[in-house]
């Protein structure tokens, strides 16, 4: 498609005006931090958060989504999305999008899922600021985001918008853009390259040889218990993983008790119930009772369960697990590391 | 991504069909058992093995392993063990009342590898839910197999299932029938043991296709039994139950490793699971 540049005092006149043809999600500050959130104003867009508390995959798959409203006479499927714009999803995000892409579509295609992501516009933004434990530039290193319409990166002076797509091509008549110089186009190439540079953490090794010696790291419970000992089996790491996608089912009734409504809610699977059966007056079988066994699926899946469909691990490198374990021990950098130099 | 619009012309798979309970057999103190008709009157249209997620709105969906063989075409049969919210629903429910299904779903039993060989089905407790799929669709293509050898454990006499087809199957020429309770009680003069207490009683062929379903800590006693009698592991064919949420791949209760039980399964070759390490 095409390359764009506009000034930076224009800019916010472009935001002004997409928030004025329907809703635009970005990054705003919450606190000190940050999260994606229906614009108001252009004024609350930063695009200089590091990372968002939760990833922007709550915009296709809410924390909890109802798949089924129900009364005394009947049944129906609330799927009704809006056409929306998401600003501002660094490209580790992007690449996440896309595996939840593919999930929910492969085999039994989701509409509850892919009806919000069919209509959305997604608008990546270069990094401006890395946070704190970063490592995207070290995994999956070979694996290209692709589901993005458009990607902007903020250079001296403006902003240069490159479109992928047609609805990408289609924000631009919302702003005073003017096809970008060959030097702009380098200067992007260049901001987006040295954000890969200023990664905190790193992978010491390529995906093959993790997914090789993770998968080969199965039996070894003395370590996985080792590495489990201080989970609080929260699900932390799951709720705030881009790639997560577990969901449990629950029905409600309205206060009327006739109404009500089957939704899906976040799951996860390092919490104790994940994969608890009952067998019927009291007994149960959990498939996974240890802590040590939930720490050790969540590794497997995000370093080899599902790389070979996904083309690559089913970890981004945002560090947000990383950052939001209490006992600081879900980074998956430390554990690949050290299951790699055993 | 490609924007194409494909949402508004794909089926939503969460959407249930109603079905109308036509028979409602209390079955043992704690499992009823069900005969149902789809409201639509379009059959289910499944394989033996296979399963559908059953629901009652407001109270939730379960995952149960269909009972009947598609042979029989006009309706089909679950067992329901009232255990919890919405099997405790279900459980108290009658003739005419309605519930909701979704499915077929899941892969059954490969019937490509059973036809035209002998097979033993061992089944332990509600495990003879499931396999009854087959058992059914044995029996009512009976040349399509050669000798049928059936073992059904029970912990104790008053928890046996499906007792009218019991009757039938002990006096019947074209199946073997051999059962055994874990717990005797004055009415039971027959075998007492758990279910490889049956193996020596039987005299079977490594050629046999087998085909087991029962409780968690089955697997390991059978399988053991099945290797003595030389009946190689990808002629074993395994139905696991797990916690399958959704049904349909993506909610990752039921997930084995990089299986998902309700896709991949929840029928699986022994061969194929015997190296998942969370499988048994």
């Amino acid at each position: 498609m095409t390359a764009s540049f506009i000034r930076s005092d224009d800019f916010a006149a472009f935001v002004t005006a997409m928030i004025e043809a329907g809703p635009v999600y970005g990054p705003v500050a919450k606190r000190s931090r940050f999260a994606f959130a229906r614009l108001e104003t252009p004024e609350e867009l930063r695009l200089d958060y590091d990372v968002s508390i939760l990833p922007p995959k709550k915009l296709f798959f809410p924390p909890a989504q109802d798949l089924l409203q129900f009364d005394g006479a009947g049944f129906r499927a609330p799927v009704e999305p809006t056409e929306k714009v998401l600003l501002g999803v660094h490209f580790y995000d992007v690449k996440a999008i896309d595996q939840t892409d593919l999930l929910f579509s492969e085999r039994n295609y989701d509409i509850n899922y892919m009806a919000h992501r069919e209509t959305t516009t997604i608008v990546a933004a270069n990094i401006q600021t890395v946070s704190s434990r970063a490592f995207f530039a070290s995994v999956g290193a070979d694996v290209q985001p692709k589901g993005h319409d458009a990607f902007l990166s903020a250079i001296a002076g403006g902003y240069v918008l490159e479109t992928l797509t047609e609805r990408g091509e289609a924000l631009l008549k919302f702003g005073a853009f003017q096809p970008a110089t060959d030097a702009q186009l380098k200067e992007a190439a260049e901001v987006n390259a040295a954000a890969l540079e200023r990664c905190p953490e790193k992978l010491e090794h390529g995906t093959e040889a993790i997914a090789a010696n993770v998968r080969a790291a199965f039996k070894n419970e003395e370590m996985w218990t080792a590495m489990a000992a201080d989970c609080f089996s929260c699900g932390t790491c799951n709720t705030v993983c881009p790639t997560c996608y577990c969901f449990d089912v629950q029905d409600t009734w309205n206060v009327d008790q006739t109404s009500g409504q089957r939704t899906r809610y976040w799951d996860g699977c390092l919490t104790e119930d994940f994969a608890k059966c009952s067998l019927g007056e009291g007994a149960c079988e959990n498939f996974r009772e240890e802590r040590a066994t939930r720490f050790r699926h969540r590794m497997m899946r995000k370093a080899t369960y599902l790389n070979e469909k996904l083309g690559g691990p089913a970890c981004v490198g945002c560090g947000r697990c990383s950052a939001g374990c209490t006992a600081d021990i879900a980074d998956p950098v430390r554990i690949i590391n050290q299951i790699m130099a055993s | 991504m490609n924007h194409q619009c494909h949402w508004t012309e794909v089926e939503n798979i969460f959407l249930p069909r109603e079905a109308t309970i036509v028979r409602s057999v209390q079955a043992t103190p704690t499992e009823t058992h069900f005969t149902l008709k789809m409201a639509d009157g379009r059959p289910l249209e499944h394989e033996p093995g296979q399963i559908v997620e059953l629901s009652l709105f407001g109270y939730g969906e379960i995952p149960i392993g269909i009972a009947s063989s598609p042979t029989r075409k006009s309706t089909f049969d679950l067992v329901v063990r009232s255990v919890g919210r919405v099997s405790g629903a279900v459980g108290k429910l009658d003739k005419g009342e309605s519930v909701y299904v979704r499915g077929p779903l899941g892969h059954g039993f490969d019937l490509t590898k059973l036809r035209g060989h002998d097979v033993l089905i061992v089944a332990g407790g509600i495990g003879l839910c499931p396999t009854r799929s087959l058992i059914q669709y044995i029996l009512d293509r009976r040349d399509e197999f050669k000798r049928f050898v059936l073992f059904y454990g029970a912990r104790e006499p008053g928890l046996q299932l499906f007792t009218d087809d019991l009757a039938k199957w002990r006096t019947a020429h074209d199946v073997e029938f051999y059962e055994t309770v874990d717990k005797s009680d004055p009415s039971w003069s027959g075998n007492v043991g758990v279910i490889t207490t049956l193996f020596p009683q039987v005299e079977l062929k490594p050629e046999t296709r087998a085909v087991i379903c029962g409780p968690p800590i089955f697997y390991r006693f059978v399988i053991r039994e099945l290797d003595m009698i030389g009946i190689p592991r990808e002629n074993v064919f395994a139905d696991l139950e797990r916690r399958m949420k959704c049904g349909v791949g993506k909610c990752g209760h039921c997930q084995i490793n990089d299986k998902y039980v309700c896709v991949d399964g929840p029928v699986f070759s022994f061969a194929d699971v015997q190296a998942l390490e969370e499988a048994f």
